[in-house]
């Protein structure tokens, strides 16, 4: 356990944990309070870079590897990781255009309008079933490195 | 962490680059006809019920996130060992 920082893998499987537990705490502001949702939806972005510092390679290939020859999982996976990035982005700048807390706090005025409510309700719903089929596109690679983490040798 | 600090500096540059562009893309969607339409038709929710024992309020967010990412995820991971397995006999 305590040589994850010396292994890629081991190092993505405890940053997926804190990324999935991070998400699942900026997805409840009901039970955070609003304002508590804000700040921390603010520090999400550090867990959300690392996931793709992490996978900086993957970045880089990707869209020239659409136009080659791979198999259809590959090809959904990468289109599914796409839409995922930009329903990110949607739901957290659509988070800051619906601040009554963060931005106030910065005495930054905004008029908030019914769009972008709705906006930001429903990609920060929608993002929930997006993540679960994500998680399912790397099923075996969970499963396997569970087994690893749990293990005490290699 | 040897791997997240390598070249950090450079390529945070660029993610974080790229992800304000597309982000203020995402903003000009305020000036759509859609936009326009939704805020003309007003937009309200979460209220009513209210009355609601305070422990839930800390419990039911979550439920409702294990649900809407789990079952998916299940429903995925079975087509997927069914599509697997298809392939397989063929
Ligand atoms: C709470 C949110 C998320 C969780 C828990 C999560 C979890 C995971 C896991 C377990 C993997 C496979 C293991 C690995 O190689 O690290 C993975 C891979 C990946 N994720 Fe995420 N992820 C999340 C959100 C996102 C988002 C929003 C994007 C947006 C671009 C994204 C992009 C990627 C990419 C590019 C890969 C690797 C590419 C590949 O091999 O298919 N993830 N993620
Ligand atoms: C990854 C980013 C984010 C996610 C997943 C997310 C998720 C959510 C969810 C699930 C709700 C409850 C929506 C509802 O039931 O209507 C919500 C409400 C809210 N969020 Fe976020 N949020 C994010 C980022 C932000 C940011 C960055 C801000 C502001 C700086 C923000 C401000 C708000 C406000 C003011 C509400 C309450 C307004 C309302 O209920 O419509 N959010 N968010």
């Amino acid at each position: 356990m305590s040589d994850w920082k010396q292994n890629l893998q081991k190092t993505r499987y405890v940053m997926d944990a804190l990324l999935l537990v991070s998400f699942m705490i900026v997805s409840a502001p009901q039970a955070t309070g609003v304002p508590l949702h804000e700040w921390l939806s603010l520090l999400f972005i550090v867990p959300f870079a690392i996931h793709l510092l992490l996978h900086w390679d993957w970045i880089t290939h990707s869209f020239k590897r659409l136009f080659s020859k791979i198999s259809a999982k590959e090809r959904f996976n990468t289109v599914w990781n796409y839409l995922l990035y930009l329903m990110m982005l949607l739901a957290t700048v659509s988070g800051f255009l619906v601040s009554v807390a963060l931005l106030p706090t910065l005495q930054i005025d905004i008029n908030i309008q019914d769009f972008w409510s709705k906006v930001h309700h429903d990609s920060a719903t929608l993002i929930m079933p997006m993540i679960g089929i994500h998680l399912a596109l790397h099923w075996n690679w969970i499963v396997q490195l569970t087994k690893r983490m749990v293990s005490k040798k290699a | 962490m040897k791997y997240l600090q390598y070249q950090w500096k450079s390529r945070l540059f660029y993610v974080l680059a790229i992800s304000i562009l597309v982000s203020v893309m995402l903003v000009s969607l305020e000036w759509t006809s859609w936009a326009e339409q939704i805020n003309s038709q007003g937009y309200t929710h979460g209220e009513g019920e209210g009355k609601m024992p305070s422990i839930l309020m800390y419990i039911l967010p979550f439920v409702k996130e294990l649900i809407l990412i789990g079952v998916p995820m299940l429903i995925t991971v079975a087509l997927a060992k069914l599509i697997g397995r298809f392939k397989k006999r063929k």
